[in-house]
């Protein structure tokens, strides 16, 4: 079977990431998981222990389940956002791959996409890795491994945009430190991966909201605690999904082509 | 001659239309210069076997400018390329080459004019057009992640050819290239010089119908130059034909059967180093004081057609 040009294209520059990553798989091992498994620990079993018992949405809830599935949106922002941001800023800025296979007959276009579908599949990956382990400790039902794949799948994407978007607007590598300290870290404080964000108050909840994680954080819950489905978690998902991956394209082909 | 050129050295803007019109009367009492010269119009009605392998019909890039407004760094530049001809584009920098070669690559579209490769225009159809490109660029874009080797050969899978075939070119090409032993190496272990090797070496290993080469021999020692010269001229024996950008004009004067001379964007002559030479020095002999009290005379060569055309203050008094 002979795939259609740009799907080859894209699949081609997929590859090439895929052939990098087998190369030092441990290094990729190690950055990818130590970091979820730490925060499992520490929060899961440290917090966790004097936590007990929440409720959340009128339901119970252990808080060890609860930071499970919290580090499963976790793990997909921080590993959606930093390959993004300063991968992406790496092989566009010093190493030129982005310039060196757009002028093969692979186009920038299917090279940007090969790229963000690469981040997406290694947040993805990870985040269903810290799925396996709240199914191991039956914090979740098998199923839900499935069930929460869609989503893990988009919200990489979508955070993966955020990268690249960032990656492509920083001037230098140091510059990355603005979304990272002005989106990143606020959404992993204040979006309900610690705690159920309607024990803050209201106002706080509201611009919890208008931030993608939130959501992230909502339709986890729902597809592996069984937590009540927030229907409007999806349209906010699908328009910070839709928006990022359009301006990191945009802003990598502004960067780029003059 | 007369020694005019020297009274207008301060100022850039008289001493350009100086320039343009010694060129433009150069042209006229060398007609034969122009017939190689394409009249636009005539692209439509070419079919895409007669097409030559690189068309280039007056090509304008203008840049935005930070501040805002606008910057032409090209304008009207028109050219051909023919199978198995190598043609040099020369001028000093900022003239605009690199521009020009992005835009033949597809990778900046042209403000005005088009580009075809193989008849193919690059910026609607870039995969087909690409299909015959090689490109070197003039920057290090090699990918750090692979080894030497397998940076040929994965280059080679952008162009969809089979993993046998890449390797058995990348294998000859690493031999051509005196790059055999480091096979193996990493790209960080290689020095400048052998870096623009494999740069060059990647550039045809998809056995391209047009190589575009920005300035392949920067950095690199005679003897690597020298393996570079045969290699290309192997390849155009096979019909390739080349693209040169370079700054070393006895290599351009040796390589190119026709270049450009390029100054700010435009095309100041097209020809032949020989006929430029003889169209625009006039002595048979230059005398050059090369070292306090040492004279050297020789023959005029392309350097002082080059610095003449593009107003070097550093060029050779009196042509």
């Amino acid at each position: 079977m002979r795939l259609p040009d740009w799907a080859w294209g894209v699949s081609r520059v997929w590859l090439r990431y895929y052939d990098v990553f087998t190369k030092s798989i441990v290094f990729y091992a190690v950055t990818t998981f130590v970091q979820p498994v730490l925060y499992l620990l520490a929060f899961g079993v440290g917090v966790g222990s004097l936590v007990g018992t929440l409720t959340v949405s009128g339901m119970p809830v252990t808080y060890r389940a609860f930071i499970f599935s919290g580090v499963i949106s976790q793990t997909v922002l921080f590993s959606g956002f930093f390959e993004g941001a300063f991968g992406g800023f790496v092989r566009m800025y010093y190493q030129r791959i982005f310039q060196a296979i757009a002028i093969t007959p692979i186009t920038l276009s299917e090279v940007l996409w090969g790229e963000l579908l690469w981040d997406t599949t290694k947040a993805t990956v990870a985040a269903e890795a810290v799925a396996l382990i709240g199914v191991m400790t039956g914090d979740f039902a098998p199923l839900s491994l499935l069930t929460v794949l869609p989503v893990c799948f988009l919200s990489s994407l979508l955070f993966s945009g955020m990268g690249l978007a960032s990656a492509a607007f920083a001037r230098d590598i140091d510059q990355i430190s603005y979304p990272q300290y002005l989106l990143v870290f606020p959404m992993f404080l204040f979006c309900g991966v610690f705690y159920p964000i309607e024990k803050m108050p209201y106002a706080l909840q509201l611009i919890a909201w208008t931030l993608p994680l939130t959501s992230v954080n909502s339709l986890v819950r729902t597809l592996t605690l069984g937590l009540p489905f927030q229907f409007w978690a999806v349209p906010i998902l699908f328009a910070w999904l839709t928006l990022l991956v359009a301006l990191s394209r945009r802003a990598m082909f502004r960067r780029l082509v003059k | 001659m007369p020694r005019r050129g020297t009274s207008h050295r301060t100022g850039a803007a008289p001493r350009g239309s100086a320039i343009a019109e010694r060129v433009r009367a150069s042209r006229n009492s060398n007609a034969a210069g122009l017939t190689k010269r394409t009249d636009p119009a005539d692209i439509g009605a070419m079919s895409d076997a007669a097409s030559p392998p690189l068309r280039v019909t007056s090509l304008s890039k203008r840049y935005r400018l930070e501040k805002g407004g606008e910057f032409e760094a090209v304008t009207g530049v028109t050219f051909d390329v023919a199978a198995k001809e190598c043609f040099g584009l020369l001028g000093p920098n900022g003239a605009g080459k690199s521009t020009i070669i992005q835009c033949i690559c597809g990778f900046y579209p042209p403000s005005a004019g088009h580009v075809l490769i193989g008849g193919t225009d690059v910026r609607t159809q870039p995969k087909r057009a690409r299909q015959i490109l090689g490109v070197c660029n003039q920057e290090d874009t090699l990918d750090s992640d692979f080894k030497v080797r397998d940076q040929l050969i994965r280059h080679a899978t952008y162009f969809r050819i089979d993993l046998r075939t890449a390797k058995e070119r990348a294998d000859r090409l690493l031999e051509r290239f005196g790059l055999a032993d480091k096979a193996d190496q990493p790209i960080e272990s290689l020095s400048g010089g052998l870096r623009r090797r494999l740069q060059v070496a990647r550039a045809l290993i998809s056995e391209p119908r047009v190589a575009v080469l920005d300035e392949p021999t920067t950095g690199l020692d005679p003897d690597a130059r020298r393996v570079l010269w045969e290699v290309l001229s192997e390849a155009r024996r096979n019909g390739m034909a080349i693209l040169l950008s370079t700054h070393y004009m006895d290599e351009a004067e040796r390589l190119c059967d026709r270049v450009a001379i390029l100054h700010k964007g435009r095309i100041l002559d097209i020809d032949s180093p020989q006929a430029l030479i003889k169209n625009h020095i006039a002595r048979a002999e230059i005398e050059e004081e090369v070292r306090p009290g040492v004279i050297w005379k020789r023959q005029p060569n392309l350097e002082d057609v080059y610095l003449k055309l593009t107003g070097s203050r550093l060029g050779v008094e009196g042509l």
